[in-house]
């Protein structure tokens, strides 16, 4: 055997063990799904007339971040005070939490935020546009009026607004009663206005001339005028001596002009007008009889304010149609006919018929008509059909060459006469300007198409804008794309009210405010349908570790370098912020 | 220090000088008086070693490859069924090339159930990647159990140490028990090349695929390799220190022999005795010891046996369907190499019937007058069975 | 849950888990509540592929791969080299599949806690094994198809209650966990680690490739045999004092099953008499928790 040199070293060692990481597999090339973040609408949104984007200012809310909320209806919605109390809220209808238990409380959450805005005088930061050259005039400083004059100046433009009555805001001063909407919460709202930049003159009357004149320093204008006359009843004595119309009662009391009612007070009609008169003669001391051709659920007053009117003592005389006033002893004889239901369509209001001719005759000592209102001047309407003019859902445009642009707007083209759907008008008419005005008639439509919130008709002004949310998905999000699983059941708040017998000792304002404490937990409740709160699931259950947190306004990317689109983050979003696509479809990259 | 001392003993105190630091094993007879004693020597703090009283013997060894895989020595004992329990993490062991040293007491497999001397047990262990040496008496035991530690952790392989059953483990015999201090000096330290720790993590035993398992089987053949030049040196030094050295095979009187035995174990010390009587009649007969089996000594084996007629293997074993587990070795150790001397199978002492003095020369006698070998194994002693009486 | 989320990851991304692998979220909580000093052992299961193969890894800690039937043992010997190194520091734990834990690796596992050796055995339960191709162990449910259990003769038998076995054992923790509950998975891995002595838990990990499921329903799933009843989430301290840790919120078990398709080929009386086991469980459980079942 060879003599061997002595071993001063063992001999090196392979043995298995590890020196890398696995980071150099890229796993991702297994993918054949792509997870991807991608907001969507949520049905609320969808739903607000003004497009508000409500799922964002529920999680800024529930966030404590209440300014930021605020501002975020601001971008939507001037009058977050006003409808905050006064609004229908068709969003709360939809709200996908409606599924699961209780709708969330949108509305008051929305009237919370502007008396916290209020209460600690926030000043709003609103980007405004570079100046254009343009000059809008707008006719009417209801609550169309004001939304198109501050739009427009959101976007740039001059507007003034001329108001024939001393003070601004038309149907909100004068018709909604004190108790829905106290004045100091208007007036803070059109001062923001007023700050922003929008011109407000008030007492002027504009004739027909400035519609016409070639030589208008405006290159539009904006009629807002609303339904000031009411609709005629068609009936025998109905302009008897006495007999008032709604509208111009509550405006009366708004004046301090009327005292107070003895005896029974009728009121026909089943709109809001009609409910606002009704509970202001009750509260002026009043037994009141509202008379209604209908049935309660056919009433275009909003049911929130016929139940409260109940409530409040009002009597609600349903099929029931005046047929001949009569005056008796400085009395009312108000004769109705029984009507029957035709035909029930869930959808619509029911169809009637009078019952065999049956009758019945009223006596009363005060008597309201408030049936619906129209036009004051027969030239406010849009004409019937004219070259370049464009029906939009909430305004009426009509485009000349050598004359300045109308557009119709408010209640005078409304289906739906409520707040939110004037501030759509204005909205919408200011954006439809900004179209005309840059690329013309034609690109209006299909313009006003891309900032739809959800289907439509409402729109975005930020998607307009191209703010942050305008990458938002159009689709909306309905329950069943929710993962439920991470919400616990919670009752919806209830609104704090003035007690039955407090109302009556005042025309103050019947909802009373809630605490912050409350509105967090209430804005917690919210899903967020299809909108990212951070929540982190994606980040927290990913196998793979391919979500990383980052400093994009996301805060988290997707690493597709290892993803292998599981689709788990996709699942476990709770809200649908996210998609899986193919990727087969998708660039690779 | 001489001391009388139990073969299992002489284990227990060389692991005690090798201040092994994590003991875990499974009780079977014959190796409980191994780890009674080192029990003990736990217990009442002689050795500063933590002892894992696990459930079987392959707990036993996984603990060992948890412990040693974490960079301390360790050691276990077993024997027989015990060791055929741990045979799948005997190539976890070598595979992880961990330096565990093991005392295995040979005794047969079952069944029946036999408790008594037989090396199958841990020559069916012969392709799981442990270092094997036999030993012959408790001095060697003492011996090779310490110098197995050095082996293991400079190869970076599991040693097994074997002992017969009984014949050794239960025998007593003076032992030279050296003292902490000479064997520190030889056995410094555990120094690990590997371990799990903190500051580096590493994951060990992952998935191995094709590209790369086959370098690391030659690895561990490379380390086999080393063994055997490294055993050496190592013996030189423990020579120096301690004044003994066994060597991986052991030549008697093979020099002149015209018929060398081959043995290894206990019947190694009756076949001295038998050689130097056959000797004194004229016989020219040599006695070959095989200590090393893993990696196996071929070169020493065909230096020892060049000048020899022909070659009578002892095996205290059997493979089933071969022959003497030592003679396959041999024979296969000697078969490239022109002229070498024919190699005789002798099959004896199985579950620990005695290999008498007349058996080893009836061995020697039985070679001498064959012409060649007629079996692949001559069983020797075998008797007569009424093999009716075994059936119902 | 955002806090435990913020924990450093010691898990990295490449892994060759399933899409969806319920296995590998597991780890990644646990790993995040246990931190860098932790020595793990990995028995053979879908970890030991998933973690990557020479030279790579996926775990950022020490990880001793070993045979299959040795996490119990393998751990022991880890803490004794620690314990005799005089480390106190680092946690030293087990990470075994369902078959690893409670067929092959049982006995280990037994000895190991009967000695009250000082870690935490981990049990990813994805229900079968699933490395090997989808064979039924004794952790598969009954009802479930598995490759080994085909057609007709899907396996009529209980699935062993492990965390039962182990509380037999007296052990001073053992519990439940779930991948859909990280919150609840984490705050009982980091109880365990401030204890000392063998601690088990037991994690629900789905496995959408054998229980036929697409992989994104990975953790819907888990939450669901949580709010059946068929997983809950409980501890046992010291094998005496039971805890029910989430009020599930009681569907009915063919919610569960009718997402998966290894379950796909029951009748309505066959789920019937599975609701049947399940309530007998969960009633068993309230009991033992001391909650009387007219209250729960």
């Amino acid at each position: 055997m060879a003599t061997q040199q002595p071993l001063t070293n063992p001999s090196p060692l392979l043995i298995p063990c590890s020196y890398l990481t696995t980071e150099g597999n890229k796993t991702g090339s297994w993918r054949f799904l792509r997870p991807k973040y991608e907001e969507k609408t949520s049905p609320c949104s969808a739903a607000c007339p003004a497009g508000e984007d409500i799922g964002r200012v529920e999680m800024l809310t529930a966030q404590g971040s209440f300014k930021e909320a605020w501002e975020t209806i601001l971008l939507e919605n001037p009058f977050p005070g006003v409808c905050g109390r006064v609004c229908y809220h068709p969003c709360e209808q939809q709200c996908n939490r409606r599924e699961f238990d209780e709708p969330v409380a949108i509305h008051i959450l929305e009237r919370f935020l502007a008396d916290t805005a209020s209460r600690y005088e926030l000043k709003p930061s609103l980007q405004k546009l570079e100046s254009k050259r343009q000059k809008i005039a707008v006719v009417g400083s209801g609550p169309s009026g004001l939304a198109a004059g501050y739009f427009l100046t959101l976007l740039g433009y001059q507007a003034d607004v001329f108001e024939a009555l001393p003070e601004p805001g038309g149907v909100l001063r004068w018709g909604i009663p004190l108790y829905r909407l106290p004045l100091s919460i208007l007036n803070q709202e059109i001062a923001q206005i007023r700050e922003l930049g929008v011109q407000i003159h008030c007492g002027k009357s504009i004739s027909q001339e400035l519609l016409r004149g070639g030589k208008s320093e405006y290159d539009a204008i904006f009629l807002g005028c609303g339904h000031s006359r009411s609709l005629p009843l068609k009936i025998p004595g109905e302009d008897l001596d006495g007999v008032k119309n709604g509208l111009q009662f509550l405006t009366k009391i708004r004046r301090g002009e009327v005292a107070d009612l003895e005896g029974t007070a009728a009121v026909i009609g089943g709109g809001n007008t009609a409910v606002d008169t009704a509970r202001s003669a009750a509260r002026l001391g009043a037994k009141v009889i509202l008379i209604y051709r209908r049935r309660r659920q056919d009433m275009p007053a909003f049911a929130e304010e016929v139940e409260m009117a109940l409530e409040e003592g009002v009597e609600l005389w349903e099929l029931q149609a005046p047929v001949k006033i009569a005056a008796q002893d400085g009395d009312f004889v108000v004769t109705l006919r029984h009507m029957q239901v035709v035909e029930k369509n869930r959808q619509k209001r029911a169809r009637i018929k009078p019952d065999s001719n049956k009758k019945k005759e009223i006596r009363v000592q005060h008597l309201f008509k408030a049936i619906g209102g129209e036009a004051s001047e027969p030239w406010y309407d849009p004409p019937k059909k004219k070259r370049g003019m464009l029906r939009l859902s909430d305004c009426v445009l009509l485009h000349k060459s050598r004359e300045p642009t109308l557009v119709y707007g408010g209640d005078l083209v409304a289906d739906i006469k409520s707040v939110a759907h004037a501030v759509a008008s204005g909205k919408q008419a200011a954006i439809a300007l900004d179209i005309l005005f840059n690329e013309g008639l034609d690109a209006v439509r299909p313009k006003l198409q891309t900032c739809l919130v959800g289907d439509g008709p409402s729109i975005s002004l930020e998607t307009y804008m191209s703010g942050p949310r305008s990458l938002r998905n159009h689709r909306v999000v309905r329950y069943h794309d929710l993962n439920t699983d991470y919400f616990q059941f919670a009752p919806m708040i209830t609104q704090p009210r003035l007690l039955r017998e407090e109302r009556f000792q005042s025309f103050a304002e019947i909802n009373l405010k809630i605490g912050a404490s409350l509105a967090i937990r209430e804005a917690e409740r919210c899903f967020n349908c299809g909108l990212c709160n951070q929540c982190d699931n994606c980040q927290l259950f990913c196998p793979e570790i391919a979500v990383t947190r980052d400093n994009n306004p996301r805060g988290r990317h997707i690493n597709y370098d290892y993803c292998k689109g599981c689709g788990l983050c996709v699942v476990e979003c709770p809200r649908n912020a996210m998609i899986l696509e193919e990727e087969l479809l998708c660039d690779r990259s | 220090m001489r001391q009388v001392l139990e073969g299992s003993h002489a284990v227990s105190e060389a692991v005690r000088l090798a201040r092994a630091q994590v003991i875990s094993a499974y009780p079977i007879t014959p190796q409980t008086h191994i780890v009674e004693q080192l029990s003990e020597y736990c217990a009442n703090g002689t050795l500063d070693a933590r002892f894992l009283r696990v459930e079987s013997e392959h707990s036993a060894l996984a603990a060992l490859i948890g412990a040693a895989s974490s960079g301390v020595r360790t050691f276990t004992a077993t024997s027989s069924q015990g060791l055929a329990l741990m045979h799948e993490l005997l190539h976890w062991a070598s595979g992880a090339r961990l330096p565990i040293v093991m005392a295995e007491v040979n005794r047969a497999m079952a069944p029946g159930w036999n408790i008594w001397a037989d090396q199958t047990d841990s020559l069916a262990q012969r392709d799981t990647g442990w270092i094997q040496l036999y030993c012959e008496n408790g001095q060697e035991v003492l011996d090779t159990t310490i110098q197995a530690f050095r082996l293991a952790e400079w190869v970076n392989l599991p040693v097994m140490v074997n002992l017969d059953a009984f014949f050794l483990s239960h025998t007593y015999e003076p032992v030279d028990v050296p003292d902490q201090k000479s064997v520190d000096r030889f056995l410094p330290p555990y120094k690990p090349r590997f371990q799990l720790d903190l500051a580096n993590p590493c994951a060990f035993n992952q998935l191995a695929p094709p590209n790369i398992y086959m370098e690391m089987r030659h690895n561990i053949q490379m380390a086999m390799d080393e063994a055997l030049t490294f055993l050496e040196q190592m013996e030189e030094e423990f020579e120096s220190i301690l004044g003994r050295r066994h060597g991986a095979v052991e030549a008697i009187q093979c020099d002149d022999a015209e018929i060398i035995l081959i043995t290894s174990g206990t019947v190694t010390s009756t076949s001295r005795q038998v050689v130097a009587e056959l000797r004194e009649k004229g016989e020219k007969v040599g006695l070959l010891k095989i200590k090393l089996f893993r990696p196996f000594p071929v070169n020493m084996l065909r230096e020892r046996t060049a000048s020899a007629s022909k070659v009578a293997v002892i095996d205290r074993n059997f493979s089933f369907g071969a022959s003497g587990i030592f003679a396959q070795e041999v024979k296969a150790a000697l078969c490239n190499f022109p002229g070498h001397p024919p190699v005789y199978s002798y099959i004896a002492g199985l579950g620990g019937r005695d290999i008498t003095m007349e058996v080893i020369e009836n061995i020697y006698w039985l070679t001498k007058k064959s012409t060649a070998p007629e079996n692949e194994s001559s069983w020797v002693g075998l008797r007569e069975v009424d093999h009716a009486v075994g059936q119902s | 849950m955002q806090l435990d989320n913020l924990n450093p990851e010691h898990m990295c991304s490449g892994h060759v888990g399933c899409p969806g692998c319920g296995a590998a979220i597991a780890m990644r909580f646990v790993l995040k509540a246990l931190g860098d000093k932790t020595m793990m052992v990995i028995p053979a299961c879908c970890w030991s592929i998933i973690a990557g193969s020479y030279p790579q890894s996926a775990l950022k800690i020490p990880v001793l791969h070993t045979a299959f039937e040795t996490g119990g043992a393998a751990a022991s010997g880890v803490r004794a080299a620690q314990d005799i190194k005089g480390d106190t520091e680092t946690t030293v734990v087990t990470w075994a599949g369902d078959g690893g834990t409670f067929d092959i690796g049982f006995q280990a596992l037994s000895g190991a806690v009967e000695r009250n050796e000082n870690f935490i055995y981990f049990c990813y339960d994805n229900e079968a094994y699933m490395n090997t191709g989808v064979q039924r162990s004794s952790s598969t449910p009954y009802g479930a198809w598995t490759t080994t259990t085909p057609g007709q003769h899907w396996k009529k038998l209980r699935k062993k209650n492990i965390v039962e076995v182990l509380v037999a054992h007296r052990i001073p923790y053992a519990a439940t966990a779930s991948i859909a509950f990280p919150e609840d998975l984490m705050a009982k891995v980091e109880k365990a680690k401030s204890m000392t002595g063998s601690r088990f838990i037991h994690i629900f990990s789905s496995c959408p490739t054998g229980w036929g499921m697409p992989s994104e329903m990975s953790i819907k799933i888990a939450r669901m045999a949580v709010q059946t009843t068929i997983f809950p989430l409980y501890e046992v301290e010291d094998g005496l004092r039971y805890t029910i840790n989430y009020t599930p919120k009681g569907y009915l078990v063919n919610e569960y099953f009718r997402l998966q398709g290894r379950f796909k080929h029951l009748t309505e009386e066959d789920l019937d008499s599975i609701q049947e086991m399940v309530d007998e469980d969960w009633n068993l459980l309230l009991r033992k928790a001391g909650i009387s079942l007219e209250t729960s």
